[in-house]
């Protein structure tokens, strides 16, 4: 093996100087050969944090059993350098700690030594110095002096326990046979021996007994707090359980009311939509119908939305601002059954379910009874059945009011249907609803703007022509037929 | 020019440094798992109609795992053998005095050797031993004994330009470079999460090293901060077995995979595989770029066929 290093040592200055003028990565240019593949070397600085998980790694007992070389190799695996795995491997205790032990013996003493200087002369020192060096590397040298620590546990027990043997036996057995005369002497006399050591031996046992009931009565006592407090844990325990089931109660009550509310939304919505099919059966109820809720509704708008509240549950809420809106721009809503333009609703947003269910009625009552209210039937029946899982989210329909009605904009409107459905449509509205709007008409002019704006607003859709001839026209008719 | 066809699954080739007609194919019985081994040296034809030609094959007891050719003589090989012996041909003596040499040394399958191109006289053997070794050809017991990877070593890379330095790569995830004049390895470089199946050095920048792994990616490093790879590259959907950087283009490589196709890369370009033939059916294992004619191609896979081809054109062309 060393012929050929020294070959290739002799080669090497050779080498190595061609290749250091020609290598830019060498970092000296130094005769000695070796300089020029510092470039293959690691030269970062061993990272400490690094070297602490090693360490801590190499502790764990798991890996204590594990053979070095695995243990090299993951911790190569995880980057290490190799002068960061020898530091690891240094620190952590070896089953070989002589060399540790001499090392960190010598670093105790000398501290020990001065505060033994401070104390006592040199002889105490150096028995003071003695004991502590004893006892720091017995310490220290404890993984390997298991068993002569061992030997000085016995040796201990061992003494204590003959130590105890010796005592009992001296005290004991004074004790039982002053006993024993005691009780002989008092069945044979009576209190005549006083003095001496067996009146004090009586004493003694007397004080004895004294002692005993006395550790008996504290063990007593001691048993009786125990008791006490296992019954205040019981009292807790009870108390907590209370709290839960009053807690469950109070849960259940919730779903019941949480329930019922959905029952009611369920109930309202169905009325809605059974009312849509109504319509669609008999020509002439359903708009009845419509109207009643169109005519009930606009009366309502006018109250404070509160007393709404507090009889109905949310949504009709936003039915009431709906038709406010729809009032406002009436034109825009009729359009509105514009659940198809948009994605699904059920994937999208859920803003536009019950504003547009709402609207649809609407739409629906003034009459769009075309090829096209099947189909809008269907979409209110979807949209309710979707409407009732989102009856909680009716708040931010208000804000996203113009947006929807906007993003409905680009789907085609279903009307304008052809004249004799037109008509149809006007001999549907004939009968009872005018005489519900002759009163309308004659009463409040508020609320009539509104239902004329709509009619108006579905006769242009409808006719495709001049919607101020209209009014006049059912008007006249209504006349007509009073 | 067509395929040569061999009796064997091919696991190794190697254009001689010498004679750009010249190759030299590593090939065992039965996927090198049991039986015995050749070792096909192949001449190419001078036009590209004509076949490949052998002009000479050696049997072996074991499975032929890599060649490598001598850069000091022009008619010598060392071969690899499964059974963890070296032994090194000369085709110019008759095939009853070969091998030359028989070194039986490494205690389990040999997987690689590596001619040293600088000094032109070491070799190194990578075994699944878990250890290197370093000889020459003039002796008959090895060097030096390299040994410090917790896996079987796969392949093992002299560097380019420095003679002394060399890169291992392992199935202990970790890439070594050594110095021979060192104890130990200089360097190690956790370059992949999986074993690493081959390491090559470019034949440009002496610092930067590529990594084949059983990851499917091909990583390649700069030494100087070796930490993270300059880059990673993807496109394989196997393991990659072998990669070897060009010695005519400086960020070429070429390399081969399990997922039969050979992929030609330029790691500093953003869209780095410039190239992928998919000629061969079985897994390719073994790759070289000739460094006396610039872009050609050899591979070798277990479908027991050697195709050499010019890059940009089809191998299986006739």
């Amino acid at each position: 093996m060393a012929s050929p290093s020294t070959d290739t040592k002799i080669e090497n200055p050779a080498l190595a100087e061609p290749r250091n003028e020609g290598d830019q990565n060498a970092t000296t240019k130094t005769p000695k050969p070796i300089s020029s593949p510092s470039v293959f070397v690691n030269s970062e600085p061993i990272r400490p944090e690094q070297v602490e998980n090693a360490v801590k790694f190499l502790s764990h007992p798991k890996v204590r059993g594990s053979p070095v070389m695995y243990r090299r190799s993951f911790l190569e695996k995880k980057g290490l350098t190799k002068e960061e795995i020898d530091e690891a491997f240094k620190r952590v205790p070896d089953p070989s700690p002589t060399v540790q032990g001499a090392t960190v013996n010598q670093d105790p003493q000398p501290k020990l030594v001065a505060n033994a200087q401070l104390q006592a002369p040199a002889q105490a020192q150096q028995t003071s110095a003695a004991p502590t060096r004893g006892v720091i590397s017995r310490v220290i040298s404890q993984p390997r002096f298991h068993w002569t620590h061992a030997i000085y546990a016995v040796g201990i027990l061992a003494v204590s326990g003959a130590g105890s043997a010796v005592l009992f036996k001296n005290a004991l057995i004074p004790r039982l046979k002053s006993w024993i005369r005691k009780i002989a002497s008092e069945d044979e006399n009576g209190v005549v021996r006083k003095p001496g050591s067996k009146p004090s031996a009586t004493e003694e046992a007397a004080a004895a007994a004294k002692t005993a009931a006395e550790a008996a009565a504290q063990v007593a006592k001691a048993s009786q707090e125990m008791m006490d407090m296992n019954i205040e844990e019981k009292r807790c325990f009870r108390n907590l359980i209370d709290m839960l089931e009053v807690q469950q109660r109070e849960m259940r009550e919730m779903s019941f009311t949480i329930r019922k509310l959905e029952d009611q939304t369920n109930s309202s919505s169905v009325v809605r939509t059974y009312s849509q099919d109504y319509r669609l059966s008999s020509s002439k109820q359903p708009y009845t119908n419509g109207m009643a809720e169109f005519n009930s509704l606009p009366g309502r708008s006018s109250l404070p939305p509160a007393s709404v509240n507090s009889s109905i549950p949310p949504y009709p809420k936003s039915y009431i601002e709906e038709f406010n809106d729809l009032s406002s721009n009436a034109y825009q809503h009729m359009p509105n059954s514009g659940v198809a333009p948009r994605s699904k609703p059920w994937e999208a947003g859920q803003p536009p379910n019950s504003s547009s269910t709402y609207q649809l009625q609407a739409d629906s009552d003034l009459g769009n009874i075309n090829g096209s209210t099947s189909r809008w039937q269907q979409k209110n029946v979807r949209i309710a059945e979707l409407e009732n899982e989102e009856e909680s989210k009716v708040g931010p329909y208000y804000s996203s009011q113009a947006p929807e009605q906007t993003a409905r904009r680009p789907w085609v409107p279903p009307q304008p249907p052809p004249v004799a459905m037109a008509e149809a449509a006007e001999a549907i509205r004939r009968p009872k609803p005018t005489v519900q709007k002759e009163q309308q008409l004659t009463g409040d002019h508020k609320l009539d703007q509104p239902l004329n704006e709509l009619q108006s607003v579905t006769d242009i859709s409808e006719m495709g022509g001049a919607p101020e001839a209209r009014p006049s026209e059912i008007v006249e008719e209504l006349e007509g037929n009073c | 020019m067509p395929a040569f066809k061999i009796p064997f699954n091919g696991y190794s080739v190697k254009f001689s440094p010498f004679y750009e007609n010249r190759l030299a194919v590593a090939t065992a019985q039965n996927f090198g798992i049991l039986g015995n081994g050749r070792v096909h040296v192949l001449s190419l034809p001078p036009s590209p109609g004509a076949p490949i030609v052998e002009t000479a094959a050696y049997d072996t007891s074991d499975a032929v795992y890599d060649i490598a050719w001598s850069e000091s003589h022009d008619s010598i090989l060392v071969a690899a053998i499964a059974d963890g012996s070296v032994k090194v041909y000369d085709t110019n003596l008759p095939p009853a005095s070969n091998p030359l040499r028989s070194l039986q040394e490494h205690t389990r399958e040999v997987h690689a050797v590596d001619y040293n191109p600088s000094r032109r006289d070491s070799f190194l053997t990578a075994s699944w031993d878990d250890s290197i070794k370093l000889w020459t050809v003039d002796r008959p017991i090895s060097v030096r004994t390299f040994k410090e990877h917790a896996y079987c070593v796969y392949a093992a890379a002299w560097n380019p330009r420095h003679a002394d330095v060399f890169a291992s790569a392992s199935g202990d995830c970790t890439v070594r470079v050594w110095d021979v004049r060192e104890p130990g390895s200089t360097m190690i470089i956790p370059a992949h999460d999986f074993e690493v199946l081959y390491t090559d050095w470019n034949k440009y920048d002496d610092c930067i090293l590529a990594t084949a792994s059983v990851d499917k990616s091909i990583r390649v490093w700069d030494i100087r901060s070796f930490r993270v790879p300059i880059t990673v590259l993807n496109g394989h959907n196997y393991a990659i077995r072998k990669v070897k950087f060009s010695p005519h283009r400086g960020s070429l490589m070429v390399s081969c995979s399990y997922d039969m196709t050979v992929c030609l890369w330029d790691y500093m370009v953003e869209d780095a595989l410039v190239g992928r033939y998919d000629h061969h059916t079985e897994f390719t294992v073994g790759v070289d770029m000739s460094v006396l004619v610039e872009g050609l191609l050899a591979s070798t896979g277990w479908d027991e066929l050697v195709y050499v081809w010019q890059h940009g054109t089809d191998p299986r062309a006739p």
